[in-house]
């Protein structure tokens, strides 16, 4: 049995595996299935000021090796998720409350309505599927570093995630704006702006148009801005982007994750976590491994 | 709800462009008419949502039109006696109270499955009058688990079979005679509305059963909710899939 713990800010996980925002409810439904409390801890779905009833649909499109989804951060609001849910997953294990909005201000009041009670904030700043869910804040330097300060100011307590887009010009300039904002960990990646078209309707197959691409098919892009984003920065990554199986996870330790989120195979696979989480024991036992930790930022460049 | 890998006995052409997959789970799982399971295929990262038709013990069968690449995959590449990965029992189902005797299954298209998992459930102990409506002959199927019933009518777009016109034409024609304590319904939107409209003021109950593409199919993602008429929005995979017909928006 290899020590899968990890640490991110202080924090222990016992093991680096957490599902990602928005393919996970807050938990409750997967409970049913499993014991989430095996989980290194729980992304929630993407949280706001107020109650958000979301796109229209069709939400969800499928295309080759991904999807393509654009829900539109339908949720209860922060008060509803702090009042029914919170208690029942901090029981659980640790929480990371996605949240987004739509000025400096709501980030700024939704944080300071969490500080405290979560063990982390992650900032959705890169909602691609709402006009107004922190997209505008996500592409522009300046703009991630003006509401990393915003949210870190009501943050006391509670560490602050930043999570990255990659429809950006630079992950690196990116990355290193959010630390600067305050950041004390980063997590990416978020999803790719794409678009699935029904030929026999002439028509995008989601409501919105255009939706994010996640799934298998972006590892490879996901694993290379995990990279960039690790050796720019000196605060902790948090990488995702079409993890599978324990072996992608891998991939993304090594290219300097501490810890990895998994979305989309949740729905493949509603054991996807679990899975993943012995996957990791095996690979370890198999190799060596006696602390996962022992894995992170280990890749080598070809010369 | 559980996640199991199941075997595939049989999976063969029903009608034009329709599959029946039956497979068995290794121990039995209780299911209600009308709920549905998720079905995963190779190398796609989406499962398919898809109505229970039959459960017999161990044997579950579902029936899927060919609709897109996922679900050719299914019929083409899924034999007897290979393995499939399945997550069920989901959704509500159809649930029917003890005063409600006289009931009205209406289906279009491959809305007609889950009703044949009500025919099924309930023949016994209530009387069940079936009006199903395909597009033409080649898409008629289902016949021998239509004899269960105390009476049923197919209906074809273009009259090939049985009445000419939609099932719910059939049905209204026949409406006064039966005087149903309940409605049940699954198919195209537009049935569903037509359905909506007719029985406007008969004050009979009338529950739908309704499709959407989803994500999770166990209440998580929310990327499969209708818009319900007090304003909220509801899971179709959770709080779904079957719904009273005032209660959403069709």
């Amino acid at each position: 049995m290899a020590n899968l713990s990890v640490s991110i800010c202080g924090k222990e996980l016992k093991n680096p595996v957490i599902p990602a925002s928005g393919t996970f409810g807050f938990g409750r439904e997967f409970n049913e299935i499993y014991d989430i409390s095996l989980l290194g801890g729980v992304c929630t779905k993407g949280l706001t000021l107020e109650r958000r009833a979301g796109n229209p649909v069709p939400r969800i499109a499928e295309s080759r090796g991904v999807i393509l989804n654009a829900v539109g951060l339908q949720n209860p609001g922060v008060e509803a998720f702090i009042q029914e849910d919170l208690q029942w997953l901090k029981n659980k294990t640790r929480v990371f409350a996605n949240v987004a909005g739509s000025t400096l201000s709501d980030y700024a009041e939704i944080c300071a309505r969490l500080d405290g009670f979560v063990d982390f904030v992650e900032l959705n700043i890169s909602c691609p599927n709402v006009k107004c869910g922190g997209m505008a804040f996500g592409v522009k330097p300046e703009s991630i570093r003006e509401v990393t300060q915003a949210a870190k100011s009501n943050l006391h307590k509670t560490p602050l995630i930043v999570k990255l887009s990659p429809n950006v010009e630079s992950i690196p300039v990116n990355a290193q704006a959010a630390e600067e904002g305050g950041a004390d960990c980063l997590s990416l990646v978020n999803t790719f702006t794409g678009m699935a078209i029904d030929i026999e309707r002439r028509k995008p197959v989601i409501a919105n148009n255009t939706g994010g691409v996640s799934g298998a098919g972006i590892k490879p892009i996901a694993v290379r801005m995990v990279y960039e984003a690790a050796h720019a920065v000196s605060i902790p990554v948090i990488g995702m982007g079409g993890i599978t199986c324990a072996e992608d996870a891998i991939e993304f330790m090594m290219a300097g994750a501490v810890a990895v989120q998994v979305g989309t195979q949740n729905f493949t696979d509603t054991l996807a976590c679990p899975k993943i989480i012995e996957g990791l024991n095996d690979w370890c036992d198999r190799h060596g491994v006696k602390q996962i930790t022992e894995l992170t930022g280990t890749l080598k460049l070809n010369g | 709800m559980r996640e199991v890998t199941a075997v595939i006995l049989e999976n063969k052409k029903i009608a034009d462009e329709v599959f029946s997959l039956t497979f068995a789970t290794e121990e039995e799982i209780p299911i209600k008419a009308g709920q549905f399971c998720m079905i995963g295929i190779g190398g796609h990262a989406l499962r398919r949502p898809i109505a229970v038709c039959k459960a017999e013990g161990v044997r579950i069968t579902v029936c899927y039109r060919l609709k897109g690449e996922g679900t050719r995959s299914l019929a083409s590449d899924y034999k007897a006696g290979e393995k499939i990965s399945v997550l069920l029992p989901l959704g509500n189902g159809f649930s029917l109270t003890e005063s409600q005797k006289k009931i009205v299954v209406v289906g279009g298209g491959v809305g007609i499955f889950p009703l044949i998992s009500v025919i099924r459930e309930f023949s016994n102990e209530k009387e069940i009058y079936a009006y199903m409506g395909f597009r033409n002959r080649d898409a008629v199927c289902m016949e021998s688990e239509l004899q269960r019933t105390e009476k049923f009518v197919i209906s074809t777009d273009d009259g090939s079979v049985g009445h000419h016109g939609t099932a719910v034409q059939a049905l209204m024609k026949d409406w006064s005679e039966i005087r149903p304590d309940a409605v049940l319904a699954c198919g195209p939107a537009p049935m569903l509305r037509a359905l909506k409209e007719a029985v406007k003021g008969k004050n009979v109950p009338v529950y739908v059963s309704l499709e959407e593409r989803m994500g999770c199919g166990i209440g998580a993602c929310l990327v499969c909710t209708c818009n319900k008429q007090d304003g909220t929005r509801a899971r179709v995979c959770k709080d779904g899939p079957v719904f009273e017909i005032g209660e959403v928006e069709l």
